[in-house]
């Protein structure tokens, strides 16, 4: 997999924290995994499919979630807030795959996403298949977050 | 005051729509999927639709395609994370008035929607 692919991601998950909840993200750390195994309790996945196949995960903590969240819904009580959040992590990685989706897929070739899925709670066993995946790690002031991309392109790693 | 049906499957998006569009605009339906907003619309005969693309059952450009068939006069302006140029291209030759990228400034939102009635 190009790490290429990694800019585009970082580039579109500083630009869409900013825009849609005003965090300031930079980037951590860059490592290769196996699979796209989230280390964090939220997880967020989405299915990539098209001339790029495979998988987009990402991971937060629960107060991370909370504050995207809060700062997406500046007018909203902690009540309303707290029943939205997974709709809140959900949507922000949403945004960035589609935002980094159009990077990819330039000009000519398409790519479609599948609606995200949420998983969240500690102890939760989730078996991923085992793509060569690049890891990005995130950090804000509030929190960090985790993007674990596993693609290949037209059957190749 | 012209009504409106929002599609999109995430509820943060549906909930932040609605505060964008309510203060000039009359939300009357929510809508989870494609399946949803094609039974809404005939309920509800909403004077426009903001329609997400990327959503479970039945994906935007599908409905977008069913509920032109069955209403050509609909108004549908597309609220979608995926802005590829080929996805823009298809949605608006099938009859979206227009097309917003997520992450969307929200007084694009309301130009788009306003300009759909001048």
């Amino acid at each position: 997999m190009k790490v290429e692919f990694a800019n585009i991601f970082i580039r579109s998950a500083i630009e869409v924290f900013q825009k849609e909840a005003n965090i300031s993200l930079s980037r951590q750390s860059l490592v290769k995994k196996n699979a796209p195994i989230p280390s964090l309790p939220v997880s967020i996945v989405l299915g990539i499919t098209g001339y790029l196949r495979g998988q987009v995960v990402y991971s937060l903590d629960e107060n991370f979630a909370y504050s995207v969240a809060r700062a997406m819904l500046p007018n909203k009580l902690p009540a309303e807030i707290r029943k939205l959040t997974n709709s809140a992590v959900s949507e922000i990685a949403n945004i960035i795959t589609g935002q980094a989706s159009i990077a990819l897929a330039g000009e000519k070739m398409k790519i479609d996403l599948t609606p995200p899925a949420v998983f969240s709670g500690e102890g939760m066993l989730v078996d991923f298949l085992s793509i060569p995946t690049i890891s990005l790690r995130m950090i804000s002031e509030i929190g960090v977050i985790e993007i674990n991309i596993a693609l290949t392109e037209d059957g190749v790693g | 005051m012209h009504t409106g049906l929002i599609v999109d499957d995430a509820a943060i998006m549906r909930v932040r729509l609605r505060e964008i569009l309510e203060p000039e605009f009359q939300v009357v339906a929510e809508a989870g999927n494609g399946n949803e907003a094609l039974s809404l619309y005939e309920e509800t005969k909403p004077d426009f639709v903001t329609l997400d693309i990327t959503m479970p059952q039945l994906n935007g450009i599908a409905a977008l395609k069913s509920l032109l068939a069955a209403n050509p006069g609909a108004r549908v302006v597309i609220v979608s994370a995926v802005g590829q140029k080929q996805i823009v291209f298809d949605a608006i030759s099938i009859g979206a008035k227009d097309f917003i990228i997520k992450p969307f400034d929200p007084e694009r939102v309301l130009k788009s929607v306003r300009r759909l009635f001048e």
